[in-house]
């Protein structure tokens, strides 16, 4: 009476996901691939120095108004390939054995060495963290010794931030690298202002800068909203004013009247300045790490954003704060604004990458995923579109956008290895379960308890997992089967 | 697949309509007897399950509760495939909800099998002060469209499981049906649409089930 293939129905199967490349096939994967390749060059993993050490594809202290809308070019392009995993392994084996060229490594997370330091000895994870690294042989020297060069070795952490950033002219790449392994809380707003190029290096021009930024912001926001909600946008006012209050609904300070406006306004100036992609869901969680890490220097040096009275904050704060939020949102969505645009472009090409990573990494968890019909746009669709703010906590999220903002393209490409790490994690449990079960755990994987540890041997992972995999399309193992 | 995991006939079913209309909190009270006053809005898709018993057969729904939100369409519309029913819900209290259900009655005519069996389900049905949507209006345009109807609150519990059963069993029945007629035609049982799971007593399977 039946048939027992119990998956072609259950799921949105490989017809379902076939239909969808069917249809928008200017997004099938073959074609990502064949974009992604021509545009990676080979060249020495010396050169690697550039990409990391180089600024932000966005200049500090230009207007936003100058920059072009989308600005998916920043995806591609300015980062160079590396060679094959072998030669890059032998490479830095080479270096392990003592042939240290100072300026050629680079193939550690900056500062490396700091993390080992502030992880326990006794902890397991920590340990796990070290064997990972000394996988990779990497060498203690990098390619941005010569800037940490410029510091005194005995200064702690804390110390060496706060000389970086009171310098006159901070130094971008040394502030990139010491950021890789987290920021104090009391640096981070600036550092994170800094990183994303919304505060000028200089400290000269910080100031005016700021003062006419936040100006431009709040003339442009108190304009558009100064005839009232029916003068809006009805349908984007309406997913905005129903997403904002479902903004990290677990916290105070969103739950507050007036900062639910602020994020309203925010999400709202965004989105008309935005037409390609408007105002998509998601977006919403995306300003929530900006609006604490901003809010944090005026409500005290550590003071949790839960425990602040958002009524008792005065409104030129609030304002401050808002347009600081809207201009880094802005800066972060520039670099990844195809996610959001028609049929998502970014995301599927991201999922088409994270897949093809994994099975290249982990071969067994594919074909066991592959056999219950699970599809990886049913889970990393939305660590994708979120970029994982919906699995952690914000204040692991906050940890995990240091590094995000260390990294060249933290936020599209080194995100991708940090999805990878992250399901590689659960490897052992999810290759027992079937596709029920897998769908369950991966829609809401077990990371309450997690700390920042847990979150540092997720990035280290990731790191290893870029060095080793990027632009290594030659090491595909396997082909596509869709 | 655990001894209680066992059913008859599986179904994929899919939660559709405007967003914030109470689609995750309808699946969550039909799935877990959970109510969140804290939930999130849904990004892409999301995935739950339910088994219940109709004509002395195990049923289990495996249902994908969607985003409500335009720009997900492309996504979440791939989901619509296989699916043998649908619940377009809309809200009592915004008109707007219920004016789109039109829009959606046409994706799933777009992108679901025709045979689909859709109810439509007003939800919120606490907000009595709020109400928006006449209860005869949406009830006769139900009708002029062969949709099921029904009014629930995911907040109270009223009438969800009764939407779930509702629409689970008119499924099976029409399966049932066709099947009749597919015998009768001499065609491949069990072609497409209905599974059997076979009764296995296997161990190993048992002590995979691990949540």
């Amino acid at each position: 009476m039946a048939s027992n293939n119990s998956n072609n129905i259950a799921s949105p199967t490989p017809t379902a996901t076939s239909s969808f490349w069917k249809r928008m096939p200017v997004y099938a994967p073959a074609r990502v691939y064949m974009k992604t390749t021509d545009e990676k060059k080979e060249i020495d993993v010396c050169k690697r120095t550039s990409w990391i050490a180089s600024p932000p594809a966005l200049s500090p202290g230009t207007s936003y108004f100058d920059q072009p809308l989308s600005s998916a070019s920043s995806r591609h392009g300015s980062r160079p390939g590396t060679p094959s995993i072998q030669s890059r392994r032998d490479d830095a084996i080479r270096k392990r054995a003592g042939s240290n060229n100072s300026s050629n490594s680079g193939i550690q997370p900056p500062d490396v060495p700091s993390i080992s330091r502030t992880a326990s000895a006794t902890s397991r994870q920590s340990m796990d963290l070290n064997a990972s690294i000394s996988r990779l042989s990497i060498s203690r020297t990098n390619s941005l010794a010569d800037s940490a060069a410029q510091l005194p070795v005995n200064l702690t952490r804390e110390e060496k931030f706060t000389k970086i950033l009171s310098s006159a002219n901070v130094d971008s790449d040394e502030l990139r690298k010491l950021s890789w392994n987290g920021i104090p809380d009391r640096h981070r707003s600036m550092a994170w202002q800094i990183l994303l190029g919304y505060l000028p290096c200089n400290a000269s021009r910080r100031e005016q800068t700021l003062e006419r930024k936040r100006k431009e912001y709040n003339d442009w926001a108190t304009q558009t909203f100064s005839k009232g909600e029916s003068a809006l946008d009805s349908e984007l006012w309406h997913q905005i004013s129903i997403d904002v209050p479902r903004t990290v609904p677990v916290s105070k300070l969103f739950r507050h009247e007036k900062i639910q406006k602020s994020l309203s306004r925010v999400l709202y100036c965004w989105a008309i300045r935005h037409p390609a992609s408007g105002y998509v869901q998601g977006i919403n969680d995306l300003v929530t790490p900006f609006y604490v890490v901003f809010l944090s220097p005026y409500i005290g040096k550590y003071a949790d954003p839960n425990t602040c009275k958002p009524s008792q904050l005065p409104q030129p704060v609030i304002d401050k704060v808002e347009a600081d939020s809207f201009w880094c949102l802005s800066k972060l969505l520039d670099r990844i604004q195809d996610n959001y645009t028609h049929a998502q472009p970014g995301i599927q090409r991201q999922i088409v990458k994270l897949k093809d990573l994994v099975e290249r990494i982990n071969g067994k968890l594919t074909k066991h995923l592959e056999s219950q019909g699970i599809e990886f746009i049913q889970f990393a669709f939305r660590w994708i579109n979120c970029l994982l703010v919906r699995e952690f906590s914000l204040n692991n999220t906050v940890r995990m956008w240091d590094t995000y903002l260390a990294e060249t393209d933290g936020f599209s490409e080194f995100h991708i290895y940090v999805c990878a790490a992250f399901l590689l994690k659960w490897a052992n449990t999810l290759t027992n379960q079937d596709f029920q079960e897998l769908i369950i755990f991966l829609q809401s994987p077990p990371t309450s308890d997690w700390t920042h540890k847990d979150i540092e041997l997720i990035l280290s992972e990731a790191y290893m997992y870029k060095y080793l995999y990027d632009s290594s399309p030659q090491h595909f193992t396997t082909t596509q089967t869709q | 697949m655990s001894k209680e995991d066992q059913y008859d006939y599986l179904f994929k079913v899919v939660l559709i309509g405007d967003s914030g209309v109470g689609k995750t909190n309808l699946l969550g009270r039909f799935a877990r007897d959970e109510f969140n006053m804290e939930s999130k809005s849904t990004i892409g898709v999301e995935f739950a399950t339910r088994t219940i018993e109709v004509d002395g057969k195990t049923i289990k729904a495996q249902i994908w509760d969607t985003a409500g939100q335009e720009r997900y369409r492309a996504i979440t519309s791939a989901y619509y495939r296989g699916a043998l029913a649908a619940l377009l819900v809309y809200d009592i209290s915004k008109y707007q909800t219920y004016e789109n259900v039109e829009r959606w009655l046409q994706e799933l005519r777009d992108y679901a099998d025709s045979n689909i069996v859709i109810i439509l389900v007003g939800n919120k049905s606490d907000l009595r002060h709020l109400r928006a949507v006449p209860t005869d209006e949406a009830k006769g345009f139900a009708e002029e469209n062969a949709l099921r109807f029904i009014e629930t609150s995911a907040l109270d519990n009223t009438n969800v499981d009764e939407a779930f059963q509702t629409i689970l069993k008119e499924t099976y029945h029409a399966l049932a049906k066709n099947q009749t007629a597919e015998d009768k035609q001499g065609g491949v049982p069990g072609q497409g649409t209905q599974i059997v799971v076979p009764k296995v007593d296997n161990d190993d399977e048992s002590a995979s089930k691990c949540c």
